[in-house]
């Protein structure tokens, strides 16, 4: 993981004509913005297909792809470059852990990413899985958690396996509504975003189909049932997000480690210093008196405290 | 108290039980009456009407009243003498609102009508192995299929029955009811119990294990069929707690009764790997991760053997199915998955060891009280006859040659003078 020059993005000749010219657009577009350098972070369950889509977006084998062995513990990040442009792809270890969200993956996650800037988040998924359970609930709280409310606004869900036969009953158009309504609730409920929110910054849903059996056009350019060439609409919707007038997700230490919890109530303190004081040192209420004090002067002002004055001695 | 009230409702019982019979035959009419009995002793009174094992979609959760209930008898009698009992039960405990229960007469299952769906290739092959099965004189096969939820169990049921008897819904988790199918066909009866998925939102949900245990209570179970889908690509820490939690509840001894299924069969593998490099590769892991589960050894010595690997069955449930052309559901390998999959189950089911009955002892573990009992007795005994007779001799050679000391002695020196 030692520092790397960014390379030349060799892997986009690979793909047919129509993709890279829709490609380069995009690109010339994010660069009239003043854009030169996107930052891409997948996370996601294990198995999903986060490495098989890191793949197939830079055109060539990066990550390791073993369909029955869990990925190791370590993140990568990719960086390419092409005409002025760097776009860097963060790929990371699975979150889940047979039944239990995987700590140990979190924390080497944000370690790894310490001192980046995180434009874009893709929270990859599985089109064809049948269940949102509280799994999911606990993986986006802990992404919620790591990174703070404000990374929903710049995230996007990725759902892959898209070339699939829907179940009985439902078409593929159903299918998908009914699965990404279902995602997107439960992380709307996991991250806690309330509903003026959502409004305002919508997550969008993109599907991609990793396999090398995955359907083309006439052009040649990998589509979805739906018709639609997924990889330059995976990058469109990527900018659509960028441009959508949220600030990216710096990750600093402060981040990384959260809240101080010494720094919590600390404005009381003083406060209740105070009202300490006021307590148990109550004299300050007690009443002037006029009394004789010991050398004999009359008319000296003394407060009376009961414990100082024994009952022989009060001459008021 | 009781046993005297249930003395006298029998004998009361008997002898209306004649007069009406008489009374029906001499005007052949049907007769019925209408009479509270105690709750206690409808099966004294009623001994035909045993709760069937093979009724259909039974509801298992029955009422469970803790104060008596009172139960109002229909006594319908023909001109035969013969009596039928409907009952209408009603309870007087609060909390009970479902009034009416179930009849309680002996039900026929139904008629697997669903193989008539099925193309006349598939209908032929499973009439040929139902014929074997009843050569060896089995004429009923019970099949439990349990798993994870959202692989694919209640789709399997609709399939293999040919009708669709469980709702199937892709995006919510089926109710924690376990639900048995019965059907007959030319004197075979197939019993399907389908469960609710084991796995509730990262951990194994115990709730839906005491629900099972509870339902296949004096159940015999001839076949498990351990569902997954083919095309999950993790095999995990969960995986061997579902096998976990299925090995303690009946023991290991179902696994030798057992087959995986693997459901959505007609996937398109990834990418560098053949479809029999992804099945076999798929259904390795699944096995090993059952040994592990399950904690069984292939040594001779462990005491438990499986002789034969667990047999993998493919199966796929959606309409899109490939069809070869006598328009049976094919496999991407070219063979009709529901006979093969009904022949795997007949393979299982005669392979000589014994199926497993549910009964109350299975449910309940072993008690830990009857652990090392045998030791009680050898442990007092080794106590009494080492321990406490040995301390009593030390005691008595300790008086002996104890020294008295000197009042002592002047003490009774000085009593004896007296």
């Amino acid at each position: 993981m030692a520092a790397q020059i960014a390379r030349e993005w060799s892997g986009i000749q690979q793909f047919p004509v129509a993709t890279q010219n829709k490609l380069h657009e995009l690109l010339g577009k994010l660069k009239l913005e003043n854009v030169s350098t996107l930052t891409i972070l997948l996370m996601g369950k294990g198995g999903v297909g986060k490495s098989s889509t890191v793949n197939s977006i830079l055109g060539e084998r990066v990550a390791t792809v073993n369909a029955f062995q869990s990925e190791g513990l370590r993140p990568m990040m990719c960086s390419r470059t092409r005409a002025g442009f760097t776009l860097n792809i963060i790929d990371t270890p699975g979150l889940v852990e047979g039944g239990y969200v995987n700590e140990q993956a979190i924390e080497i996650i944000k370690r790894f990413l310490l001192n980046k800037i995180i434009d874009v988040l893709l929270y990859v998924d599985r089109l064809d899985a049948y269940r949102v359970d509280s799994l999911d609930k606990q993986i986006i709280k802990a992404i919620t958690d790591t990174f703070g409310k404000r990374i929903w606004q710049r995230s996007l869900v990725v759902l892959t396996h898209a070339q699939l036969s829907p179940p009985d009953g439902l078409n593929y158009d159903e299918f998908f509504n009914k699965r990404s309504e279902t995602l997107l609730k439960c992380i709307r409920s996991g991250a806690r975003i309330n509903k003026q929110e959502f409004e305002d910054f919508p997550i969008h849903v993109a599907l991609v189909e990793n396999s090398g059996r995955c359907n083309t056009n006439a052009d040649g350019e990998k589509i979805l049932p739906g018709g639609t060439a997924w990889i330059p609409q995976l990058v469109e919707v990527i900018t659509t997000v960028i441009a959508n007038g949220s600030k990216p997700i710096m990750v600093d230490q402060k981040l990384i480690e959260g809240p101080n919890p010494n720094e919590r109530g600390k404005f009381f303190i003083p406060l209740i210093l105070a009202f300490q004081f006021v307590i148990l040192d109550a004299a300050f209420f007690l009443p002037w008196v006029e009394a004789v004090d010991t050398k004999g002067n009359a008319g000296v002002l003394v407060r009376v405290e009961p414990r100082h004055i024994a009952p022989t001695q009060l001459r008021i | 108290m009781n046993c005297v009230l249930d003395g006298l409702l029998v004998y009361i019982w008997a002898e209306l039980r004649n007069w009406a019979s008489i009374v029906a035959k001499l005007n052949s009419a049907y007769y019925f009456i209408l009479v509270p009995i105690r709750h206690g002793t409808l099966s004294t009174l009623f001994p035909t009407t045993r709760r069937s094992p093979s009724s259909p979609e039974q509801n298992p959760r029955r009422l469970r009243s803790t104060s008596p209930t009172i139960s109002l008898a229909f006594l319908g009698f023909d001109s035969l003498g013969f009596y039928r009992a409907t009952f209408i039960r009603s309870s007087i405990a609060s909390g009970n609102r479902n009034l009416i229960q179930n009849v309680m007469a002996a039900q026929v299952p139904r008629e697997w009508t669903g193989i008539q769906q099925f193309p006349v290739a598939t209908q032929n092959k499973l009439h040929e192995i139902l014929g074997k099965l009843k050569l060896e004189n089995a004429s009923t096969l019970t099949i439990l299929l349990m798993g994870k939820g959202g692989v694919g169990k209640s789709s399997t049921l609709n399939s293999i029955l040919g009708e669709r008897v469980a709702t199937v819904s892709a995006f919510q988790s089926e109710g924690l009811r376990p639900m048995m199918c019965s059907r007959t066909r030319a004197g075979f009866t197939l019993n399907i119990i389908d469960t609710p998925g084991l796995v509730e939102g990262g951990y194994v949900n115990e709730q839906a294990i005491e629900i099972i245990k509870r339902f296949l209570l004096n159940k015999t179970i001839d076949v498990l069929l351990y569902v997954d889908r083919l095309d999950a690509y993790r095999v995990d820490n969960l995986d061997k707690q579902v096998i976990k939690a299925i090995t303690d509840t009946f023991g290991k001894r179902i696994w030798q009764r057992s087959i995986v299924v693997l459901t959505h069969a007609q996937l398109s593998p990834p990418d560098g790997l053949s479809y029999d490099e992804f099945f076999t590769r798929r259904s390795e892991t699944l096995l090993k991760c059952i040994r592990m589960g399950a904690r069984i050894k292939m040594q001779e010595f462990e005491g438990f053997i499986l002789d034969s690997p667990i047999p993998v069955a493919l199966v796929e449930n959606s309409g899109r199915c490939n069809t070869n052309s006598d328009g049976e559901k094919i496999l991407p390998s070219g063979i009709a998955w529901i006979p093969n999959l009904v022949e795997v189950v007949t393979t299982v089911s005669a392979k000589g060891s014994k199926p497993i009955t549910v009964d109350q002892k299975l449910i309940e573990g072993p008690n830990p009280n009857e652990r090392g009992k045998f030791f009680i007795p050898l442990i007092l005994a080794f106590q009494y006859f080492f321990i406490i007779k040995g301390i009593q001799r030390t005691i008595k050679r300790d008086i002996e040659t104890e020294k008295r000391p000197a009042w002592e002695t002047w003490a009774s020196q000085k009593a004896d003078r007296f």
